[in-house]
């Protein structure tokens, strides 16, 4: 049973990762100035990368090889949370979403370094840092652009009332919830999101945006349960498109 | 009147030489930063290039993207370009101290310490060579220049110490970038399966 527990745990940091470090490649050559541009793109490549130690490590769980999960499933089978996978829209909104989904994506490998599964707090130690410098890009960007100009402020506001409701569903309690908790695996998502609350509180506090009351927000959930937007197929369509032209090319 | 310049390729294209451009109003440019990379535990900070930012924080964000994304770095500075104090150049295998002038009235600014960073060569880096407590540039060169001189220096900047934004605390930040072999041309190993891909198609 906690087998189940632990892989359902993985798929949704790898698929998280996978999906949300697709979209921001989107970026890449458009970026709003050449130094961002490189930024933005080293970091959708870094989320890459962490979904691929996770994918691997549910290989070595006995799940299929990271390129034929990643590649080879359809959008109800991943467990991505809806935030991630929304187009990318205005830069406004790439980086609200980055803010947000960063700034919880840090609070969990904190706290998976210190699970008592030997396997993800090894990768969690190992790819904290890199998340922290995430949040540290993140939250300097809105801090810049959430106080700097009447238009610039005016954006970011309306982009984090519109990425709201889906950050709260990256909060989506899975089955196994209590049954982590229990084992010392993961610390369950209610904790995260009560220090993600304030850790995003305190960065927007420094700035002209407003935040509204948590409570009155209703979160959007179903992406753990593989319940998505009209969005994640075409992205899945898009990224596999030349691995499954062959699927068993040798790269 | 096409452009004429000291490289053959532009001046080949015939480009038209424009009437003067409009200046861009102010507030449209982002200022530059400078850089200044630590690559080992205990090593000097060595200059790596510019960023624009809208400020020393981002300037940080964007210099860790362009100077340390591939090689290992453990700290890096950031100071504002204008804020970079730099003496005139002097000739190869020289020292810029030997040819400064002494202070004749001691500056009666209060006293700070000061960076200041030595070309030891024309086309290498500047590196930092040490920090001296002084009551102007100027102060600074002239403590400088009993205490660093160590020839040849062609050149020198100096920064006021609280002018350096230091990123230096936070280690795992820097902890996978060399892993990151793949932001690599020469991590791209294909020469073989091209070869073996050739002789299938010859073998048939």
């Amino acid at each position: 049973m906690q087998d189940l527990a632990i892989k359902d745990l993985l798929y949704k940091l790898a698929d998280d990762q996978l999906i949300l470090g697709h979209r921001n490649s989107e970026w890449t050559g458009m970026g709003p100035m050449l130094e961002e541009d490189i930024a933005f793109s080293s970091m959708a490549q870094d989320k890459l990368g962490h979904s691929l130690a996770f994918y691997t490590l549910l290989h070595e769980l006995g799940e299929g090889e990271p390129d034929t999960v990643a590649f080879m499933r359809n959008a109800d089978q991943f467990h991505n949370c809806q935030l991630t996978e929304l187009p990318i829209g205005e830069y406004d909104f790439s980086l609200i979403r980055h803010f947000l989904f960063d700034n919880a994506e840090s609070l969990r490998f904190e706290s998976l370094s210190q699970s008592s599964h030997e396997g993800i707090a090894r990768i969690a130690t190992k790819l904290k840092g890199e998340v922290k410098y995430h949040v540290l890009h993140g939250n300097t960007m809105v801090k810049q652009l959430g106080s700097a100009t009447e238009e610039s402020i005016t954006r970011m506001q309306e982009a984090l009332d519109y990425a709201l409701p889906f950050a709260l569903g990256i909060f989506e309690p899975s089955k196994y919830e209590q049954e982590l908790i229990d084992a010392g695996i993961y610390v369950g998502e209610a904790a995260i999101q009560k220090e993600w609350e304030n850790r995003i509180s305190a960065v927007l506090a420094k700035t002209s945006l407003k935040l509204p009351d948590f409570s009155t927000i209703t979160p959007v959930y179903g992406g753990r349960y593989g319940q998505h937007t009209e969005h994640l197929q075409p992205l899945l369509d898009e990224m596999a498109e030349v691995f499954k032209l062959d699927p068993t090319a040798e790269w | 009147m096409s452009i004429e310049s000291l490289d053959p390729r532009v001046t080949r294209l015939h480009i038209e030489a424009e009437a003067e451009q409009e200046q861009k109003p102010q507030l449209d440019q982002l200022e530059t930063y400078e850089v200044f990379h630590q690559q080992k535990e205990g090593k000097a900070f060595t200059y790596a290039g510019p960023v624009h930012g809208a400020n020393e924080e981002i300037a940080f964000l964007f210099g860790k993207e362009q100077y340390s994304r591939r090689a290992a770095c453990t700290g890096m500075w950031i100071v504002k370009t204008q804020r970079v104090f730099v003496t005139p150049y002097v000739d190869d295998n020289t020292s810029f101290y030997d040819t400064l002038k002494e202070l004749t009235v001691t500056p009666e600014d209060a006293e700070q310490t000061y960076e200041l960073f030595h070309l030891k060569k024309r086309g290498k880096a500047h590196v930092h060579a040490g920090t001296v407590t002084a009551r102007s540039y100027e102060h600074a060169l002239q403590i400088a220049k009993e205490t660093l001189n160590t020839p040849p220096v062609v050149n020198v900047w100096v920064v006021a110490s609280q002018d350096v934004l230091r990123e230096e605390q936070e280690k795992d930040i820097w902890l996978t970038t060399p892993e990151k072999k793949y932001r690599e041309a020469t991590a791209y190993r294909v020469q073989d399966k091209i070869d073996r891909f050739k002789a299938e198609r010859q073998a048939q």
